[in-house]
């Protein structure tokens, strides 16, 4: 992680306009998934280029495109729109439980309590201020091991520092980085490059050098941990 | 007069063409709307992109994949993946329709990059090309209104560096394609990428 600004935002320019090699194009996509600040650079461009798409004539389809795409749509269980997942995603919620005072614990076992028919297992962290025993961030990974991390207060990071967000499982040598995290915004990263979400697992956000840290592992103090509750 | 794009691409039979078509506004469309419905196993959802974006989308693919069947086996894939991760489509972090192009940009991208990994073409061989290709190229690209501020900031670049740009975004050519385009050096090409991105940044923000 010593790739400054700059070199972010050009590799990022050059991933979407298209000069990358086949394996350079890899590198960057493995890494979108797990660095904000390369993703959030990549979309940057995305937009700024997209009028693009205007200069090139429109194309007819032939008639098969469609129904061999209908053909290959794997059938999905509907979610239910609103219900318990909507309700989980109520950050209103969160906050209020956040000012009210309630500890971690508190808010797990209010979840379980009234925890609705079953969907299928998913996890939930809850990360608390090792200090102020208060919930700072929540973390929601679903079955297809999309994970969610959402923020539940603003935090102040000194300038040049970054928070960074990592995890560990039982039997792992260390913590994985998962990025890095902007204060005060939420996250959506895709885990299908690590092994499934174990009860138990470790997740962590460090205060880091603003590239993040230096030697590959957590080097600053803990801001907010907590450990993963399989839900459902 | 032929002047304004006096060059073909490689595979032949294929001459670049000027669009001037404007696009459809895309206002009309709820783009995240059709995509929150896709996460929520609606296929008339999908169809509905599909309805409103195939043919550009196809076009867009066309450009860089350069052959129809596979374009469209380029946007087959794209709209199975769009389906796929329409769960993790984040309206807070961009709007739908510039990730549904993403999508198919970089399935095209990765479509051809694949090719030219299988098939290599040394840069011995480019070389031999650009010294057989001793046409000066104009100006390629037609940068309509619809462009906005991109438009301001394509024209502020140099040729050299606008070009690159477009021949990369546009039709998907590496570096050593837009130098046999340019009849320029690798170098220079390369150079004029990374200055036309920098350049672009700053003017766009």
């Amino acid at each position: 992680m010593n790739e400054s600004f700059d070199d972010v935002h050009q590799l990022a320019g050059a991933y979407v306009i298209g000069t990358l090699t086949l394996t350079e194009r890899q590198a960057v996509a493995r890494r979108i998934s797990l660095e904000p600040v390369l993703r959030s650079a990549v979309e940057d461009w995305e937009e700024r280029l997209l009028p693009l798409a205007s200069l090139v004539e429109e194309q007819d389809p032939s008639a098969q495109l469609w129904p061999r795409i209908a053909h290959d749509l794997r059938a999905r269980p509907a979610l239910m729109p609103g219900g318990w997942r909507a309700w989980l995603n109520d950050l209103r919620f969160w906050r209020t439980l956040a000012a009210s005072g309630f500890s971690a614990a508190a808010v797990l076992a209010a979840l379980l309590a009234i925890r609705p028919p079953a969907v299928g297992p998913a996890f939930m962290v809850v990360l608390v201020d090792p200090q102020a025993r208060t919930p700072g961030w929540v973390v929601q990974a679903s079955l297809d091991r999309n994970l969610t991390l959402t923020p539940l207060s603003a935090v102040d990071v000194p300038s040049q520092k970054a928070l960074q967000f990592w995890t560990k499982a039982e039997g792992w040598s260390g913590p994985i980085s998962l990025g890095l995290v902007k204060p005060g915004q939420s996250l959506k990263l895709a885990l299908d490059k690590l092994p499934p979400l174990q009860p138990n697992q470790l997740f962590e956000i460090t205060l880091e050098p603003a590239t993040g840290s230096l030697t590959g592992r957590p080097s600053g103090p803990v801001l907010y941990i907590g450990k993963a509750v399989k839900i459902i | 007069m032929p002047l304004a794009y006096p060059y073909r691409l490689s595979t032949g039979s294929y001459f670049l063409r000027l669009p001037m078509t404007l696009p459809t506004d895309p206002n009309a469309f709820d783009y995240d709307a059709a995509l929150r419905s896709c996460a929520l196993g609606d296929r008339q959802a999908l169809k509905s992109i599909y309805v409103q974006d195939s043919r550009r989308l196809l076009g867009i693919a066309l450009r860089i994949v350069r052959q129809h069947q596979l374009a469209e086996d380029v946007v087959h894939d794209a709209f199975v993946n769009i389906w796929n991760k329409a769960a993790s489509f984040d309206a807070s972090r961009g709007a739908g329709r510039g990730w549904i192009y993403s999508v198919v940009r970089h399935q095209a991208l990765n479509l051809v990059r694949q090719r030219e990994h299988d098939v290599y073409v040394d840069a011995d061989e480019v070389e031999t090309i650009q010294q057989q290709n001793g046409e000066v190229v104009g100006d390629p690209f037609e940068l309509n209104a619809s462009l906005g501020r991109l438009r301001d900031c394509l024209a502020h670049l140099d040729n050299a560096k606008r070009n690159s740009i477009l021949f990369a975004y546009v039709d998907g050519c590496t570096h050593s394609e837009i130098a046999q385009r340019l009849n320029a050096p690798l170098g220079s090409v390369k150079a004029w990428v990374k200055r036309g991105l920098a350049a672009l940044q700053e003017c766009m923000g």
